[in-house]
């Protein structure tokens, strides 16, 4: 198995900073905004030292939780200045992108360091559709068109023309091209049933993220069955699964965190109201099977226990799940306590990566 | 529904039937291997053109055609038949089996056709292409990305389909046709060639051979739309169509409006 690092920005965030999403930015502290993304780069050579395979990140908007608005501006400032690690931009949000622009900017990154970069592509979560004035009804169906506009725009030789039902181009010719053909290593994220149909139609690997190993093995079970029907079967390496772990010196002092984290508040919640209003209009399924959107409600933990425990627990999400790829966060995105987080990924690095390779 | 009306007019020793629809500039059609079926997409081209659909010889209800040899040949009929009509210069559409028929007839006769429309063309296909659809159910999901979403096929007389695919495997050639391939540089009219990215009858991977082949000549892929782009997309392919007969290269302007509140 192999081990990813979900990077957040990590911005301190203190006890001024307004409850809510989205963030005023008027509590934006500039000099706390530049140390967190030179923290970024310090982060990346630790966990790197510590044998982490890859480095992920995402886009989110609006808030200091995660201050990564851009992936491929997040993924170059950390690749231009440490070496080696492999970086996973899991997303960009598709439907709120112009999809040839994706494609041009993960082309540049794929061109300017070959092989470096993993590309996962998605819908994104509920809140992120205020971020652009994304309607939510249509969010689906733009992701898939325009996770197909990007794959074309990588792999087709000549000028062309796209007439889809959310975007329209008269001429796309892209430059650089992606030097892997026919694309660089690709994930459709998502647990839903179309983000697996696509990856498998696409021979691409599937990301899933955030519940339990039985709703994970749902989704994956789904995508597996589907690749089988487009005539493929995925390896270890086509799935990743991102989630949180607690991890303790011992199972007890796991449990006590995870005991202490069950009345953890969101750290920027979106107010009920619309919340409630979010979640009517966005429809979402684990592989085809009905589930309400996740709007506002803390994240799970995934895995919990001192190193022995939580090995276990690896080798079972492995075996349910078909997990190849274990991206993890150690401590809550927005909870601003770096130190401790940075504790946990050495207790990570000395007591539970050297054992991950036989998982 | 535009209001087609059915017409015969007599080419080569043959009798030629068409449907015909709408005013303005004209614009020819030539089916593809299952014979003339009228799909939305005629509908809204007939607002916008003065539309003749041919059914080519040995195809549907005319007789069986055991005269014409080959592609050009046919293409030749087609072009006196446009003749017979009255039709000086037109724009022309070919579909699949259709396009191949379009292309030479618009190099048989270059100052007649101002626009050349490919819809999935059948004319450049890949090595050992796949063999000839085994049943209804099969053709249908070659046909359509959604097969579910179409309304049922007419049934289609065993005899006339068994003279059909033998016209059919008599004329459409080689997967790739050296004697077609080597006279595209030549092609004068300004051409669209416009793939559904669903096509399971032919690669829409196989569009980049016209581009690189025919000088003035634009690739368009529909989304989601499989072989019958007409059929399962109609606004959107017939919006790209009509701008394309009407503006040729440009066409690659946007005309979109995106102001909000003015």
């Amino acid at each position: 198995m192999k081990v990813s690092f979900f990077e957040t920005g990590r911005y301190p965030v203190n006890s001024d900073t307004p409850r809510e999403w989205p963030v005023p930015s008027a509590a934006y502290d500039p000099e706390a905004g530049a140390k967190a993304y030179r923290a970024m780069v310090e982060r990346a050579r630790f966990v790197q030292k510590l044998g982490f395979d890859w480095i992920s990140l995402s886009e989110h908007h609006y808030s200091p939780r995660i201050l990564t608005p851009s992936p491929p501006l997040s993924a170059a400032h950390i690749a231009s200045q440490v070496d080696g690690i492999k970086i996973a931009l899991l997303g960009p949000i598709v439907p709120a992108s112009n999809p040839i622009r994706v494609a041009e900017e993960l082309a540049m990154l794929d061109t300017m360091q070959p092989g470096r970069f993993v590309f996962g592509l998605l819908r994104g979560t509920t809140n992120e559709y205020l971020s652009y004035d994304l309607n939510p009804k249509e969010a689906r169906e733009r992701t898939d068109e325009g996770m197909e506009l990007i794959l074309k725009a990588w792999a087709e030789p000549q000028p062309f023309g796209w007439q889809g039902r959310y975007f329209q181009y008269r001429t796309v010719s892209i430059w650089p091209r992606p030097p892997q053909s026919p694309r660089p290593e690709t994930y459709a994220l998502g647990v839903s049933a179309e983000a697996s149909e696509f990856a498998a139609r696409h021979h691409l690997g599937l990301g899933v993220s955030y519940g339990s190993f039985d709703l994970m093995a749902q989704a994956t079970g789904y995508y597996r069955e589907r690749c089988a029907e487009y005539g493929w079967e995925p390896g270890p390496d086509d799935i990743i699964y991102r989630c949180n772990m607690i991890l303790g010196e011992t199972d007890e002092e796991a449990d006590a965190a995870l005991e202490r984290r069950k009345s953890a508040q969101a750290p920027f919640p979106i107010a009920a109201n619309l919340a409630r209003a979010l979640i009517d209009q966005d429809r979402r399924n684990v592989g085809g099977e009905t589930r309400p959107a996740n709007v506002g409600r803390v994240l799970p933990i995934s895995f919990c226990g001192g190193p022995e425990r939580v090995i276990k627990q690896l080798r079972q999400a492995r075996e349910q799940i078909g997990v190849g790829v274990v991206d993890i966060s150690l401590t809550d995105p927005g909870s601003g306590d770096t130190g401790a987080m940075m504790e946990k990924l050495e207790l990570f690095g000395k007591k539970v990566l050297p054992h991950i390779r036989e998982v | 529904m535009a209001d087609f009306r059915e017409g015969f007019v007599e080419a080569d020793g043959f009798r030629i039937g068409y449907m015909e629809a709408g005013q303005g500039p004209a614009l020819v059609h030539l089916h593809g291997a299952g014979g003339l079926r009228l799909s939305p997409a005629h509908d809204l081209l007939a607002q916008q053109f003065r539309i003749i659909a041919f059914e080519m010889p040995g195809f549907g209800a005319s007789a069986e055609n055991t005269r014409t040899q080959s592609m050009p040949e046919l293409a030749a009929t087609m072009g006196g038949a446009a003749d017979k009509l009255g039709l000086d210069r037109y724009n022309l559409m070919g579909t699949s089996f259709g396009s191949k028929t379009a292309l030479w007839l618009a190099l048989q006769q270059p100052e007649r056709v101002l626009g050349l429309v490919l819809e999935s063309p059948a004319a450049i296909r890949p090595q050992g292409a796949a063999t000839p659809p085994s049943s209804p159910e099969e053709l249908a999901r070659r046909l359509y990305a959604y097969p579910d979403r179409q309304p049922p096929a007419p049934a289609v007389n065993p005899a006339i389909r068994a003279q059909t695919q033998k016209l059919v495997a008599r004329l459409r050639g080689p997967d790739r046709d050296r004697d077609l391939e080597t006279q595209l540089p030549q092609l004068k009219a300004p051409t669209l060639v416009v793939f559904g990215t669903r096509d399971a009858m032919i690669p829409p991977e196989m569009g980049h051979f016209y581009k690189e082949l025919i000088p003035n000549c634009h690739l368009v892929f529909v989304y989601d739309a499989g072989h019958a782009i007409g059929a399962e997309r109609p606004e959107a392919f017939v919006e790209v169509v009509s701008d394309f007969l009407e503006r040729h290269e440009a066409f690659v302007i946007s005309r979109a409006e995106t102001v909000i509140h003015p």
